[in-house]
């Protein structure tokens, strides 16, 4: 492999760019548009969430713990407290109101929540619990729901004490985290993502029929030089598009970037190098841009929906959930936010890139396996 | 086959050298002679047989046309010879390296008969390309990018887009691209379609300056008043070769008098 026959085939990619201001302006402002609509749709205060109190607790009201945190909850602008009922067969009723979706969800504490809260107090029993209905279907709701049930706890018993309330560990994020912290590096990926592998099977679809594919075979450059040419090219706009995102995102949502970019920007580029190799593959099935056109949803809406970048991976249903583990962007959006929130090092993402690495490689290889063999 | 005494072409000695045991160190001389040597070339796909066993003998330095109709086997016989293509069976030499060429394929500049060069890149840019993959100096480009500019007429178009150019301007930019690295045989597959007459005349000017420097061209035309221009010429028909000689030569042997003629001629009695 010679790496100035590589860089002209990198380098061709880049001018052909550089000629195409509309497709520029696609790649820059894309992703701009994306962190922005999301960014102000999803990372917006929660206000009024409606739901259902079921207090059964049956401590005198001098020493009731449950009421002290309802007080609190009271005061909050997240939580509008539709119902307060203290009869048994009101869970049962608030449940029924959750699945109609008439409201959120429903808090309900038990008849000797009270007792519970003082008994772990004194390591005399297991910690007390809160039971939390609730409507799953939107990952803010839930993170707003349960981070004013902690905040409301911590309040009433103080941060020493053990939490009489279990939370569900994916919907933590870090502390102080918002949404948007949690959905900006899922976006960077995503935009990675989309855009090298539409703009790879779309030029090689272009090669194709166009000839010039034949044109460079019949060249000194080999079928490993174009695919690397390729990969570098659009690898870089990948990154391009990355530092545009996180731009963005700091300056318009002031987004949380604790770890290293230049090594969230790495994960970025493989990703990058990987999904362009897809294309190229896939673009050998296509006989036109049409057709090209045609792979775009089979291979974007399993990688938006599955792969964590907007819930978290333990939201997606179980059945599901194997695919996750197949979709690179999956890997690459943990990589990303195990750099940018929760601040890891190359330690932290190592398996994540191998899988990265090991997907780009393969998609490599097997393009310029899939180039030698139409021969 | 008819007609390669007329062309001048020992074509039994090839094919004695061809026939294998204990030969093949004739073969090899004899590939390693000419620029294209090929023997019982044939390429079929599922059950079209495109090209059907045809042997090709051509000496450096001459200038080769492929007529016939489309479909019969001309640009896969190129594609074959260039390496695009695998050959079903049969062998090929091209410039004494056997078929694919790797370590020979920088001596061989190919146009194919689509445009096949990159309309979102300038006209200079489509050549800085392929100077590129060629690994030409580029001190050494700019020169060789002036000069096939003037060339194809478009020096004072090098920083236009070619999506900007008429058909026959681009054409001419293919054209460029397959000799920006000065090779020693060229492979063109109808270099001068769509060209208008004028420039039509500038090419073949070109070509027969090429051939003057030494360099071996290899062309396909439906063009007859241009085949005429060539030392040899293959007709093909149905994938086969159905004569080969000089234009002189098969207009002789045919009784016609002028190669059109001479090809329904060769086809007819191929058909009857």
């Amino acid at each position: 492999m010679r790496l100035n026959r590589v860089l002209a085939i990198a380098k061709k990619n880049l001018r052909s760019l550089k000629h195409d201001r509309r497709t520029v302006g696609f790649l820059v402002l894309m992703p701009l548009l994306m962190i922005t609509i999301f960014g102000y749709t999803f990372g917006g205060t929660i206000q009024n969430v409606s739901v259902y109190i079921v207090n059964l607790d049956q401590a005198p009201s001098n020493s009731s713990v449950s009421e002290k945190i309802i007080a609190s909850l009271e005061s909050t602008d997240t939580l509008h407290i539709v119902k307060m009922l203290t009869t048994p067969d009101g869970v049962g009723a608030a449940a029924e109101e959750v699945k109609d979706a008439h409201i959120w969800a429903a808090i309900v504490f038990n008849e000797t929540f009270s007792a519970d809260v003082l008994a772990a107090s004194r390591s005399l029993g297991p910690p007390a619990s809160i039971q939390l209905i609730i409507d799953g279907t939107n990952p803010n709701i839930v993170s707003a729901v349960t981070g004013e049930l902690q905040t409301a706890i911590r309040s009433v018993i103080g941060s020493g004490a053990a939490a009489p309330m279990s939370v569900a560990p994916d919907l933590v994020y870090g502390k102080d985290a918002r949404f948007i912290d949690f959905f900006a590096p899922g976006v960077m990926g995503l935009a990675a993502m989309m855009v090298t592998f539409m703009l790879s099977i779309i030029s090689f679809v272009h090669e194709r029929s166009g000839s010039t594919l034949d044109r460079l075979l019949s060249t000194p450059v080999t079928e490993g030089e174009i695919v690397a040419g390729y990969a570098l090219a659009f690898g870089f706009v990948g990154l391009i598009q990355s530092c545009v995102i996180i731009s963005a995102a700091i300056l318009l949502f002031n987004v949380m970037i604790v770890g290293n970019v230049l090594l969230a920007l790495l994960v970025v580029f493989v990703l990058g190098v990987g999904n362009q190799g897809l294309g190229f593959m896939l673009s050998s099935f296509a006989k036109n841009e049409f057709q090209a056109i045609q792979f775009l949803p089979l291979i974007l809406f399993p990688s938006i929906l599955l792969s964590g970048v907007f819930w978290p991976l333990e939201a997606v249903p179980t059945l599901l959930r194997p695919v996750s583990y197949f979709i690179p962007l999956t890997y690459a959006v943990e990589g990303l936010r195990s750099v940018m929130i929760r601040g890891w090092s190359i330690d932290g993402i190592w398996v994540q890139l191998v899988v990265l690495l090991g997907f780009a490689v393969a998609m490599l290889l097997l393009s310029a396996l899939g180039l030698k063999r139409r021969r | 086959m008819i007609a390669l005494e007329s062309a001048g072409m020992d074509r039994s000695a090839s094919t004695v050298a061809l026939g294998g045991g204990g030969r093949s160190v004739k073969r090899t001389l004899e590939a390693e002679n000419d620029a294209i040597h090929a023997h019982r070339l044939r390429k079929v796909y599922d059950d079209l047989v495109a090209v059907d066993d045809i042997d090709l003998k051509i000496a450096k330095g001459q200038l080769y046309g492929m007529i016939g109709p489309n479909g019969s086997g001309k640009t896969t016989t190129i594609k074959m010879l260039v390496g695009l293509l695998r050959l079903t069976s049969g062998k090929a030499y091209v410039l004494g390296e056997k078929v694919p060429i790797s370590q020979n394929i920088s001596r061989i500049g190919y146009m194919p008969q689509e445009m096949a060069i990159y309309t979102d890149l300038t006209v200079r840019e489509n050549l800085q390309l392929f100077s590129e993959l060629y690994s030409i100096d580029p001190k050494k480009f700019e020169g060789r990018a002036d000069d096939l500019l003037k060339v194809i007429d478009l020096a004072d178009r090098k920083d236009s887009l070619v999506s900007e150019l008429s058909g026959s301007m681009r054409h001419r930019v293919s054209l460029a691209c397959a000799l920006v690295h000065d090779p020693e045989v060229v492979f063109l597959d109808e270099p001068t379609v769509g060209v208008d007459p004028e420039l039509r005349v500038g090419f073949w000017k070109y070509f027969a300056d090429l051939k003057e420097k030494g360099k071996t061209i290899v062309l396909t035309t439906h063009y007859m008043d241009e085949a005429v221009r060539c030392d040899t010429v293959g007709m093909m028909r149905a994938g086969r070769m159905i004569a080969e000689g000089s234009p002189k030569g098969l207009m002789e042997e045919s009784g016609t008098a002028d190669l059109e003629s001479a090809f329904l001629t060769f086809a007819k009695k191929v058909g009857s």
